[in-house]
């Protein structure tokens, strides 16, 4: 039973670790080394791959627009979650329907809707843009940001509010002084959410952009393997840049990152 | 009470405020997708000129499509995998870590590591183990001397679909995660109990754990159903559907139609069969758990 144990944590140790190992020992190796042999260790530890994968592909750029959608989208997202569920927080009729419509796309597989979302990005003449996938972003994951936030929002005491309204504090006040510092942990945690899911989007990246002014990391890294060219040192060193900026947030917030995954999820 | 009166009606104004965002948001990013999927299913459109009434044609030729049934059959073969093999591992290595073997905390920080990066980066990662020539898988078989067993994994028809779905199945850290939490709001007399009454740690976690987290459960295969439909890095960057369409799935269909062949018609209508599958699936879950929770 112990052994068991013990082999299952092995197995999925190995499963998950030793590939990652691979792809960042790989990602140091010439072309040479990475075909003829597969396991050993560079023999040269050089940022080469990673310095030339800037120059065939403007990953800098690709940083950048990575950077600022995430950045951004996740603001909006945070507004727009964090404004609504402070409305719910009050009593008025159509509550529970209102609540309804803004979780009803939590479960929907969003791939369905890359026709019309090309084509409402497209009229607003937001294509190949920031403001584009900034919008689509903090559109698509704004189920997940509110039902996050609503419900912690939801653990403060009723009081709160009904002591802040009877003291005279207007909509606003009661927001900005006692609902908004309180719920900082949960808004926090949405937040590391929504960068994370605005860092790793892929389809609608590919989706909305067509050159470097808007092509986010996720997008840019196919383009080291193509039919045409095939970098694959760059390649490896790419794919391992694509993950740094989310291994260190997850490093250190690791707990709050397993935490956040089942809040909302399990009332 | 004038005052009173006017009081509530600016406050419902200044609630309409706060939510105008959220709203706005939900109205272009879900309900106006929606009727325009539904709508635009039944109509011809090349993106540009004309829109034309066809009725139910696009469906029918979805139906007679042979790679669209194959994309629909291979979104059905995720849902599979994703149910009865992925589920039942996280559910395993949930089991074990509740326990609480030594570090078993920066255990379960490993298992989740994988579902926090970018999928892109995790297909491409695979991309590279399956190669044919640097692959580690291949390397790995000749090491052992199994050298005849070498293949170029994702474009051979038997093993491409297996392939795209390998890492999926693997990286269990989300439903981990869920049982995990689940399982720690389980009062720990009830195992206290089992104990005394000489229960194995066997027959606890299938007597009293498993049946004690299946709203859990449910909600992990809802989780599941959800993710696989609009399942789209996997084969769109191992892939790119192939060999033969044998990789092709529902998202990848849908963006195919749109890109390379200008068909909107009949890539919104895969995009409703998409949703309908999604409900018929999700509803099935509900009822299966229905059933369970009344016994």
């Amino acid at each position: 039973m112990r052994l068991f144990r013990w082999i299952v944590i092995l197995v999925f140790l190995i499963l998950t670790l030793v590939p990652f190992l691979w792809l960042i020992i790989a990602s140091f190796k010439t072309s040479q080394e990475l075909f003829s042999d597969p396991f050993g260790l560079p023999s040269n530890w050089s940022l080469f791959n990673y310095l030339s994968a800037f120059s065939i592909h403007p990953m800098h750029i690709y940083f950048r627009n990575s950077v600022v959608v995430a950045i951004s989208s996740t603001l909006l997202g945070l507004i727009a979650s964090t404004l609504a569920s402070y409305a719910l927080q009050h009593r008025f009729r159509l509550g529970r329907a209102m609540f309804t419509y803004l979780i009803f796309g939590l479960f929907l597989p969003t791939s369905a809707f890359m026709v019309p979302i090309f084509f409402i990005i497209h009229a607003l003449g937001l294509y190949n843009t920031w403001w584009g996938l900034m919008l689509v972003y903090a559109g698509i994951s704004f189920p997940t940001g509110f039902l996050i936030i609503k419900t912690y929002m939801d653990t403060i005491p009723r009081e709160l509010l009904e002591a802040a309204q009877i003291d005279g504090a207007s909509f606003h006040r009661a927001f900005f002084n006692v609902i908004l510092p309180i719920s900082y942990p949960g808004i926090v945690t949405a937040a590391i959410f929504l960068l994370i899911m605005a860092w790793n989007e892929l389809l609608f990246a590919t989706l909305l952009t067509q050159d470097e002014s808007a092509r986010t990391v996720q997008a840019g890294i196919r383009f080291f393997l193509t039919t045409y060219a095939a970098n694959y040192p760059q390649a490896f060193a790419s794919t391992v840049m694509a993950i740094v900026p989310t291994i260190l947030v997850y490093i250190l917030l690791s707990e709050r990152v397993i935490e956040g995954m089942t809040a909302g999820a399990l009332k | 009470m004038f005052n009173l009166l006017r009081r509530i009606e600016t406050q419902n104004s200044v609630i309409l405020l706060y939510l105008t965002p959220a709203v706005l948001l939900t109205l272009v990013f879900f309900v106006l997708p929606l009727a325009f999927i539904i709508y635009m299913s039944f109509q011809q459109w090349t993106g540009v000129g004309p829109v034309t009434h066809v009725g139910p044609e696009n469906f029918t030729h979805l139906l007679n499509d042979p790679i669209f049934k194959r994309a629909l059959l291979n979104t059905l073969s995720w849902v599979f995998v994703g149910i009865f093999i992925h589920t039942p591992l996280c559910l395993l290595v949930a089991l074990v870590l509740w326990r609480r073997p030594f570090m078993w905390k920066v255990f379960r920080t490993i298992f989740v590591f994988p579902n926090v990066i970018s999928t892109t980066a995790i297909a491409f990662l695979w991309y590279f183990i399956f190669h044919i020539d640097l692959g580690l898988l291949n390397n790995l078989l000749s090491i052992l001397g199994l050298a005849n067993w070498r293949r170029a994994w994702l474009s051979d028809l038997q093993t491409a679909l297996w392939g795209t779905q390998l890492p999926f199945i693997i990286y269990i850290g989300f439903g981990m995660v869920l049982f995990l939490t689940q399982i720690s709001t389980i009062p720990s007399e009830i195992f206290e109990a089992a104990r005394i009454d000489g229960a194995s740690e066997w027959q606890q976690d299938f007597y009293i754990t498993i049946p004690l987290i299946k709203r859990a459960i449910a909600l992990q295969a809802l989780f599941v159903v959800g993710y696989v439909l609009k399942m789209f890095e996997y084969p769109f960057i191992m892939t790119g559907g192939g060999p033969a369409n044998s990789t092709m799935n529902l998202s990848l269909y849908i963006y195919r139609k749109m890109i390379t062949a200008n068909q909107y018609g009949l890539s919104m209508a895969a995009g409703v069969v998409t949703l309908i599958v999604g409900l018929v699936l999700m509803s099935f879950v509900f009822l299966v758990l229905r059933r369970f929770e009344r016994e």
